[in-house]
């Protein structure tokens, strides 16, 4: 039983309802995001897809509890952002590795249990579990070394352990892979659905990449840029768990397709 | 058995890490022959041009000189370098905490900077005197002189450091609701080290001035800067030039001090991996 198996049934996790977001800075007015509506349940993995200005990450962040929306209302677990941001419910994966330099690798991985430790209601992993991560993205040999002595593929790969390894049951992905070169990139997408399936977390995943979107995802939320809205939602029916080889099926191929036509439908809108 | 591989171990050696006597004459030598070189050369010059000794004494009469009462500049060294430190010390304190307020408050960074501009274009010289009129004669007008012409690198330095945090991990730490102060002490402090050992390797040669300039001014009978005086009142040549020289073998020391340090505490900085 995979989690793709339970995203029909389970109960919503994030609620968006009509969010709007604008932001003034020097007398330019900019609407980032206007009505949207988006549901994601528990265990789900979803995308945000967008081009480059269509506010996405802006959505990640009011999710995150990080940035404020002016109108809509966002729920996680039945609350408030801030209040789950408080109580360590979302592991955040950054566009940059944005790893400690003086840190060893071991010591970036425990940096966001180690603070605010106060009434938190996320429980870190067991260091077991933590080590199975480790080896599983191939880190196990690197767990002494500093950033600067690890390639840009292995300093996200301490990134992506470092989220899950907090425990928090929602994971917010902000194009983290974004910055890599295309094999490494490819190699890291199946690597994170592979530390997905270890865990039970939810995934809310923003990219511009419309076949990572469908390589990952349950669903995909199509946003359309000035001002972001959601220009489709479109469910990724492929089975898991999916290796590389799902990218020859033309199933994966019908779906980059559709997504193309609606990216393109909600650019000209 | 099987062949293990440390990762770490691979990378240093791809760095191109040295070790061995070699690498440490290879990194001794250019410094080495520079200084030498110069003193030479002023030797040459000396003798070439018959210059008189009042005028400017060969580095050889210098060093002569040096050598035939050493307890004298031991003494006067000790002073200044304690007069130094403390001020240094004073300096960079006073500077941490302006610079922690003012990392966490737009409002005060905004009010004290122009201030520290003031102090710094301000030449000390000109106001040392009311420095001595407010803390009397003695040690006291020495430090304060000595630290505020620390305070000033450290704390331009200090504020930039701490606020040169990556927005992506500040954000990070954000996400799971971290605190000022851990985000303080696990972000900023370290953010700021590098620029905190800059600040220093400028604050060395100042201490250093204050503390000679505010020996000029309190009074006191100890001191390179009291011996430098001394030379000029009484015309003796050698004794500035020889003050002149511990000055700066007490500066170059400190310069050599600062920098192990800063290799030792910034090995993860990557303006280390090419430093000298």
């Amino acid at each position: 039983m995979t989690a793709a198996d339970l995203s029909g049934a389970a109960p919503a996790l994030i609620e968006v309802a009509g969010v709007g977001k604008t932001f003034s800075r020097r007398g330019s007015v900019t609407e980032a995001l206007r009505g949207i509506d988006v549901t994601v349940r528990r265990g789900e993995f979803v995308s945000f897809l967008g081009p480059s200005g269509c506010g996405k990450s802006t959505l990640l962040r009011v999710i995150g509890g990080l940035v404020d929306a002016d109108r809509g209302r966002v729920t996680i677990e039945g609350g408030d952002p801030r209040a789950a941001r408080a109580a360590k419910r979302f592991g955040l994966v950054p566009q940059t590795p944005a790893l400690l330099p003086w840190r060893t690798v071991e010591g970036n991985l425990g940096l966001l249990t180690e603070v605010n430790r106060h009434g938190p209601e996320s429980r870190p992993l067991d260091p077991d579990k933590v080590a199975e991560l480790v080896e599983a993205v191939g880190l196990s040999g690197f767990l002494h070394a500093h950033p600067h002595e690890l390639s840009g593929g292995l300093q996200q790969r301490v990134s992506l352990v470092r989220a899950f390894a907090l425990g928090a049951p929602i994971l917010l992905m902000d194009e983290p892979f974004a910055a890599l070169d295309e094999i490494t990139r490819s190699e890291m997408r199946y690597l994170l659905l592979e530390l997905w399936q270890r865990t039970a977390a939810t995934v809310v995943f923003v990219t511009h990449s419309i076949a990572e979107a469908v390589i990952l995802s349950d669903r995909v939320v199509v946003l359309a840029a000035r001002p972001g809205r959601v220009a489709a939602v479109e469910r990724i029916e492929l089975p898991r768990p999916r290796h590389v080889e799902v990218e020859d099926s033309e199933d994966f191929h019908h779906h980059v397709r559709r997504l193309r036509h609606e990216l393109r439908l909600g650019h000209s809108a | 058995m099987t062949a293990v591989v440390d990762p770490v171990e691979v990378v240093g050696e791809a760095l191109g890490r040295r070790s061995g006597g070699r690498a440490v004459l290879g990194w001794l030598l250019p410094p080495v022959v520079g200084v030498a070189g110069l003193l030479v050369l002023w030797q040459v010059v000396v003798w070439a041009f018959d210059i008189p000794e009042f005028e400017l004494p060969a580095p050889s009469s210098i060093i002569a000189h040096l050598a035939s009462d050493p307890s004298f500049y031991l003494d006067n060294a000790r002073t200044t370098l304690w007069e130094a430190t403390l001020g240094f010390g004073l300096g960079l304190a006073a500077a941490f905490v302006a610079a922690t307020v003012m990392a966490h408050n737009r409002f005060v960074e905004r009010a004290v900077m122009p201030l520290a501009v003031l102090v710094q274009v301000t030449p000390i010289i000109a106001y040392a005197p009311a420095v001595v009129i407010w803390l009397h004669y003695g040690l006291r007008p020495i430090l304060a002189i000595t630290a505020l012409v620390c305070f000033v690198p450290f704390l331009f330095n200090l504020v930039t450091g701490f606020r040169s945090v990556e927005p992506a991990t500040l954000e990070l730490l954000q996400s799971v609701d971290a605190n000022r102060r851990e985000i303080f002490v696990r972000l900023r402090v370290p953010h700021a080290l590098p620029y905190l050992f800059s600040a220093a390797r400028i604050a060395v040669g100042l201490a250093l001035i204050g503390a000679v300039l505010g020996e000029w001014f309190a009074n006191v009978s100890s001191g390179l800067g009291y011996a430098v005086l001394e030379a000029q009142n009484h015309n003796l040549p050698l004794q500035l030039w020889g003050s002149t020289f511990v000055l700066a073998f007490l500066g170059a020391v400190a310069i050599v001090a600062i920098s192990t340090l800063e290799r030792a505490a910034l090995g993860w900085h990557s303006s280390q991996i090419t430093l000298l």
